[in-house]
């Protein structure tokens, strides 16, 4: 039996360009040139994703506000119109739904830009809980083509083919402006812990993606100078692990809460109520009995999902949940959840590599040096 | 050396449906991944390869290769006892891309049953026939 694949606004581009690969249901580039000189080139420049797959739902009217106060942890009361912030949103038992980009485009219009794995679950949840609030929810993803312009040349980059002024939108705001005569909405996000921009382009559905189509060409040859890549999930895939950002469904998922997740940033005690508050307050409290960590390999081998971990004591402590190959640091680097007991920076792990076991260790997030790489780099460009 | 639409299949050599070829020298062979593997591969990243003196046999695993998203078996073309295994593979595994037939080879192997096993595997027509299908199948 096969399912019918979904595809986005650039597919056709992505057919003659990329090598492609299903995920989430839709027919998506796995790389162009590779995985390696992709993620290079957003750690050291700049590149382009489609990432039209995601989900995007409005939420708006005059409980909207209040609303997702209840429905996610986070506290979108600190949003200002164009204001953008991470957050999740859990079950009665603290387990993650999803963890997404909230914006406030409006003073009672939201919108929530969340893993395209999780679309019609997000959108079920939301209206599943909005009994009783005044507001409408609509799943407007097949509408929009979505990319994401990532590395510290990215804003150099859109300045070339954007009216407005990039430098002005700080991390985590947005607004809108005109890409290359293209109207777009436009955010200092990502999710490769570099510097860079998501955009949004409204008007490009799947039956008529020529503004979609018109703006990636647009973007590929104002990043020339720069040696823009096209990138692909693979390189997605990496450098967000690198930064120590969460996977849904991998890293994150409804029996793990974002206090063991690491995520307890997002979660606002202070607010009135929001689901799954009681349970996370507990585990608060109490304290958290097993956290993520980072583990990078001292020996050869790349940690992989479900690969077990063991302590000096030769105790299974838990398992990988992301792995990879790092293109920057070069060693396999991986995330798993062990006891807080184990979870100390520069304890020394072994991961079981099919019939051996590798030597790692416990390191803090991101992977990369921080003063070097990522958007807080001193370095200039 | 014939080209079967960008993929280089180098005559005088053996070649198996898991990939790999097998050369002949003398009392030993020599074996390593096609290129059509490490095209389907890309960025090798790493190789695990059994230590001289370990046996292997005709097709089982002895071994893997991982590209960055993608862990893959070698499975021995032949059985035997391996002599010698390319260090550089290890250190610098990129070799297996760069020249999968020369500086990329995995094992030295001294074969236990050689000319029985032969049969087993491809001869250079029987292989350019294989990758013509490959191709055709996408």
């Amino acid at each position: 039996m096969t399912e019918k694949t979904r595809r986005t606004q650039l597919y056709k581009v992505h057919r003659q360009t990329a090598k492609l690969t299903v995920f989430a249901g839709f027919e998506m580039p796995l790389l162009y040139k590779g995985i390696i000189p992709e993620h290079l080139a957003v750690r050291n420049s700049v590149g382009i994703f489609d990432i039209s797959h995601m989900g995007r739902v409005i939420i708006q009217g005059v409980d909207s506000e209040r609303f997702l106060n209840y429905a996610i942890t986070n506290d979108v009361s600190r949003l200002s119109p164009n204001g953008a912030q991470y957050s999740v949103m859990c079950n009665e038992k603290g387990g993650i739904i999803d963890d997404f980009v909230i914006y406030r485009l409006e003073n009672e219009k939201f919108m929530m830009v969340s893993n395209a794995t999780n679309r019609e679950k997000d959108y079920n949840w939301l209206v599943k809980n909005a009994e009783g609030f005044d507001v409408k929810i609509e799943d407007v993803s097949d509408g929009v083509a979505m990319f994401a312009i990532q590395g510290p040349t990215a804003e150099k980059t859109l300045q070339k083919i954007s009216t407005a002024d990039l430098n002005k939108i700080a991390r985590f705001n947005c607004g809108h402006s005109r890409l290359a005569d293209v109207k777009v909405f436009i955010s200092r996000t990502g999710y490769t812990g570099e510097d860079g921009f998501e955009i949004f382009i409204w008007d490009a559905s799947l039956t008529k993606p020529d503004n979609a189509v018109k703006l990636w060409n647009a973007i590929l040859e104002a990043g020339k100078t720069f040696g823009i890549e096209p990138c692909g999930l693979g390189a997605r895939d990496t450098l967000r692990l690198e930064a120590g950002m969460c996977l849904y469904g991998n890293d994150i998922d409804e029996n793990t809460t974002p206090l063991e997740a690491r995520l307890g940033f997002v979660v606002k005690f202070q607010k009135d109520n929001f689901i799954g508050k009681e349970v996370l307050l507990k585990q608060k409290n109490e304290g958290i009995k097993r956290k993520r960590v980072g583990i990078q390999m001292i020996e050869q081998g790349i940690p992989r999902p479900n690969f077990e971990i063991y302590n000096g004591e030769g105790e299974k402590i838990g398992h990988i949940t992301s792995g990879t190959f790092s293109p920057l640091l070069k060693c396999g680097i991986g995330m798993a959840y062990v006891p807080i007991s184990q979870a100390q920076e520069g304890n020394i792990v072994n991961v079981k590599m099919r019939n051996k076991l590798a030597k790692g260790k416990i390191v803090s997030f991101p992977f990369y040096n921080a003063e070097k790489y990522g958007y807080k780099r001193k370095t200039a460009t | 050396m014939v080209k079967v639409d960008g993929y280089e299949v180098p005559e005088g050599l053996y070649y198996t449906k898991d990939w790999e070829w097998v050369k002949v020298e003398g009392d030993k062979v020599r074996v390593g991944l096609t290129d059509y593997a490490q095209k389907q591969l890309r960025e090798v990243v790493y190789a695990e390869l059994p230590e001289p003196g370990t046996s292997v046999t005709q097709k089982e695993p002895y071994g893997t290769v991982e590209s960055v998203k993608a862990v893959s078996d070698l499975v021995a073309p032949v059985s035997g006892t391996v002599e010698e295994v390319n260090e550089e593979v290890q250190s610098s595994p990129e070799i297996l891309n760069e020249d999968p037939y020369g500086k990329g080879w995995l094992l030295i192997i001294k074969p236990s049953n050689l000319q029985a096993e032969l049969a087993n595997v491809m001869d250079f027509n029987q292989a350019v026939e294989w990758h013509k299908t490959l191709i055709k199948e996408g």
